[in-house]
């Protein structure tokens, strides 16, 4: 058993050592906001906090995760209550949808490192990827949350 | 010459791509058990019936079935049922104005919810609010009036003493209320009022309280806390998880038996590739990567290959037996003495889909029942494909439509929805199937590579007199057994009909039958044309030494709605003004769909492979927008797709095995390179066409066009940065 604190919880998890934190996330704990986009590391879908630190996990061991505090989207606030959920609401952010959990979550570990990023901050930091075309509002919605 | 198409006009002109009308009923309780979470109340059947694009794609014109429902519960729920999927496009929304708009209700109070899919429709041809949105505010103008009815009834007074106001409808005569709730029971035993042929009243333009504004999509909030599901995320009791490998080379099938491997539930031979079973999605992955597999490959395998189809394509275009498409005026004595000719040919590549939410799909199937959850823009086929694969009644099957992690045309395809049902007989326990981003992108439904050849003839003064167009590309339709005697309009569209004073005209298709397989990728043929007219326009302009835009405007007198856009978005993209140091614009523009856009890119660049694209101004006419915000959302991300399809999209074929393996070798826009883009909406009064695809095709020949302008080379090749990678920084 590996022991997990995933959003203050604490989870008792049966898997190999070697299991990817993300399909420790999704199909076992059944965290489904943190998504499969590429299993190597370019797009970052499955983008987590670690110790307040953005981490892709889908190439992540789960035992990295041991005595850590992960967070998860669905961590991120109660009800996207959060100032960064409730911009990206106000600019109508998401497409599909997808990407959003690691854009958030990438913004979230943004926002706390630098609150008032630039734009040129805001974009050497988001290197996720998003096949919508969702980056403009993206920015937008940072700028937003940090001005809020 | 008079041209064929539109000359810009709104009255009398009908929408080109359909036909429709529409039947209204009292849902039968066969259609009230057939939804899910309905409370008690009034049930509307809709039968919208139409021969558009997506009905030919389902199998033939005239579909007729209930297909739509509105419900007022007693509950004071107001929902509506329609057979279109989410995506991200919002048709939800669009869909709720509607109904909303003729219930006299704050939009927010209706839901929308998928129906049943023997009633969907298909997903595409960015036709999900055009082609229902009248349809949708007639059922909510019915259910309207039937309340009022149970109302004046209730009160024993006049239904014109009667108004609908915010939910409830007023008695004014005694000002008294009853709220829609309590009135649904009473008006699902009146019958169907008979309405004339232009069926009920509805709200009339100068009074829209909801459509035309720019609403929040209901989608959004559960887009943002990572509650939305999506078919890969769908959990069932005791599932398991299944990965499936393909023949990693194209029309090659398993030879022979496949061993379980130690640790795997199950292995199951799917034909064109094996799926292993396990306890989680990536031992079900290290599983099927395990297994042993001996391929059997056809020799036709080898003949999908990029080097051969590039000969091929050559070869057809010099002496193909060409259909013709459209042909105006004597194009033989426009070339026979022209001052110029300009004569280009352009090409573009196969390409992939990649919807950022791999292929899935999870079944539960028992002897009796089946239960398939899909990210699919056609639950119809789904379900048809669920009875022939299991012999089950349409009765027993419930389809159950996921929200979409992007569709992009992918989702159309039953590929990974067989699989599923075939892991599932097999194993006998609920089962998610999903496939790794390296097989989604190496077994795809490729967007068609074309070959397209344009000449121009231009007189002395540079007018452009005669216009010849070869398109050679492979035919979807044909290659899903559409017979091959004939054009395919899916090839051909966007070359057609063009507005543009060419003069006479010839435009001729020569199917390429290579065996690469084909699919619809957002646009369609419209992407593959817009690229090439686009730029040969350009071409000509700088022959005749005349400003792009101006020559665009010459060759559009009189058509009062493609000028309006254009000149749009070039007083959006400061054409007039002298661009920074460094940087050129460039401008094109098309009609998908049946709405324009036109796009004017500024870019910077030394070679092709640096171009850096700064800022896109877009237009779009689109009838009239029904939210403005998804509008403008849908033009940023068509931009953003054909931008980073035209930088750096490619597949190329080695002897049927394809190049593309995951986003390392398969490059999009991140961030930091995309443009920012302005958009301006033309709400022209036309018929509401879509808006999810015609941001795509102006993109690409907008910025070749840029590019010729800033260093006198012609980009005609796409794309334009070829063997792009991309990695984890």
């Amino acid at each position: 058993m590996i022991t997990l604190n995933v959003n203050g919880k604490t989870y008792q998890v049966n898997a190999d050592s070697n299991t990817k934190m993300l399909w420790v996330l999704r199909d076992i704990l059944h965290l489904t906001g943190t998504k499969y986009g590429c299993g190597i590391e370019i797009c970052g879908a499955c983008t987590i906090l670690l110790d307040g630190e953005p981490v892709k996990s889908c190439d992540m061991d789960v035992t990295e995760g041991v005595g850590r505090h992960i967070t998860t989207i669905e961590g991120l606030a109660p009800a996207h209550s959060s100032k960064l959920q409730q911009a990206w609401i106000a600019e109508q952010v998401p497409q599909c949808g997808y990407c959003q959990s690691g854009m958030l979550m990438k913004a979230a570990a943004l926002l706390s490192r630098n609150p008032h990023p630039t734009d040129a901050d805001i974009d050497s930091e988001m290197d996720n990827i998003c096949v919508c075309g969702t980056y403009q509002r993206i920015r937008a919605a940072i700028h937003r949350a940090a001005n809020s | 010459m008079k041209n064929a198409a539109d000359t810009g006009t709104p009255s009398g002109r009908q929408s080109p791509a359909y036909s429709q009308s529409i039947e209204i009923t009292t849902a039968s309780e066969l259609n009230r058990r057939q939804l899910m979470g309905l409370t008690a109340g009034l049930l509307l059947a809709f039968t919208i019936k139409d021969s558009g694009r997506a009905a030919l794609a389902a199998g033939g014109p005239g579909v007729v079935a209930v297909n739509a429902f509105v419900g007022i519960g007693t509950d004071e729920s107001i929902t509506i049922y329609i057979g279109g999927g989410e995506m991200g496009q919002g048709i939800y929304s669009g869909l709720g104005q509607g109904v909303a708009e003729e219930l006299m209700v704050d939009w927010t109070k209706v839901s929308v919810k998928p129906v049943d899919a023997s009633h969907s429709w298909l997903t595409g041809g960015s036709s999900g609010i055009s082609r229902h949105l009248i349809a949708m505010r007639q059922a909510g103008a019915v259910a309207r009036d039937m309340l009022v009815q149970a109302a004046a009834n209730t009160w024993g007074i006049s239904t014109s003493l009667c108004k609908p106001v915010n939910g409830s409808v007023v008695n004014q005569v005694s000002g008294a209320t009853l709220s829609y709730g309590k009135l649904a029971a009473a008006a699902a035993v009146l019958p169907v009022p008979a309405y004339g042929a232009s069926g009920p009243t509805l709200t009339p333009d100068s009074q829209l309280r909801i459509i035309g504004k720019a609403v929040a999509r209901p989608d959004i909030p559960s887009k943002t806390d990572g509650s939305a599901i999506y078919g890969i995320d769908v959990v069932l009791p005791n599932m398991v998880f299944a990965a499936v490998k393909h023949c990693p080379t194209l029309g090659g099938t398993v030879s022979g038996t496949i061993t379980k491997p130690s640790g795997a539930i199950a292995v199951v031979n799917l034909g064109n590739a094996v799926a292993a079973v396990g306890t989680n999605t990536q031992q079900a992955f290290q599983l099927v990567n395990s297994v042993k597999v001996n391929w059997s490959i056809p020799a036709s395998s080898k003949l999908i290959d990029s080097s051969l189809y590039a000969t091929q394509q050559k070869s057809l275009l010099a002496n193909g037996n060409p259909f013709t498409v459209q042909e105006l005026g004597n194009v033989a004595a426009a070339f026979t003495a022209p001052k110029k000719v300009v004569d280009a040919t352009y090409s573009l590549p196969y390409l992939p889909h990649a919807c950022m939410e791999v292929l899935n799909c999870t079944v539960n199937l028992t002897s009796t029942t089946c239960d398939i959850y899909a990210p699919t823009q056609a639950p119809n086929l789904v379900l048809a494909q669920a009875i022939s694969l299991t012999g089950l009644t349409a009765a027993n099957i419930r389809i159950y439509p996921t929200m979409m992690g992007g569709g992009l045309g992918r989702k159309f395809e039953l590929d990974y929805v067989t699989q599923a049902i075939k892991v599932a007989q097999a194993v006998k326990r609920p089962v998610k199937l999903t496939w790794s981003r390296e097989q989604d992108m190496g077994n795809d439904r490729y967007r068609p590579s074309a070959l397209i050849r344009i000449q121009c003839a231009l007189d002395s003064t540079g007018n452009l007199i005669g216009w010849k167009n070869r398109i050679v590309s492979p035919s979807i339709l044909f290659q899903r057994g559409a017979p091959g005697t004939s054009s395919d309009s899916q090839a051909t569209e966007g070359s057609t009909d063009l507005p543009y004073g060419f003069g006479s005209r010839l435009i001729e298709y020569v199917r390429d039958p290579a065996a690469a397989p084909v699919g619809f990728w957002r646009s369609v043929g419209f992407g593959l044309n817009t690229f090439a007219v686009e730029s040969a326009i350009d071409e000509a302009a700088l022959a005749a030494g005349v400003d792009p835009l101006v020559y665009r405007q010459r060759l559009l007198a009189g058509n009062t709605r493609w000028l309006n856009v254009l000149n749009a978005a070039a007083a959006l993209g400061n054409w007039s003004t002298k661009p920074p140091a460094g940087r050129a614009r460039g401008i094109a523009i098309c009609q998908a769909f049946g709405t324009i856009v036109a796009q004017v890119a500024e870019i910077s660049a030394t070679s092709p492979t640096n171009i850096r694209v700064y800022k896109v101004a877009c237009a779009v006419d689109c009838g009239n927008a029904v939210n403005p915000n998804s509008v403008e959302a849908q033009m940023q991300g068509g931009i953003l797709h054909g931008l980073s399809a035209a930088m750096f999209g490619q597949v190329k074929f080695a002897a049927g095995v394809p190049s593309v393996r995951n986003f390392s070798n398969s490059r999009v826009l991140r961030m930091r390179e995309a443009p920012v883009i302005t958009v301006s909406i033309i709400n022209s009064g036309f018929p509401i066409t879509g808006t999810g695809e015609p941001g795509v095709p102006p993109i690409a020949p907008a910025v070749a066009n840029a590019y010729a302008k800033l260093t006198g080379t012609r980009l005609r090749s796409l794309p334009f940065y070829p063997n792009a990678t991309m990695s984890d920084d």
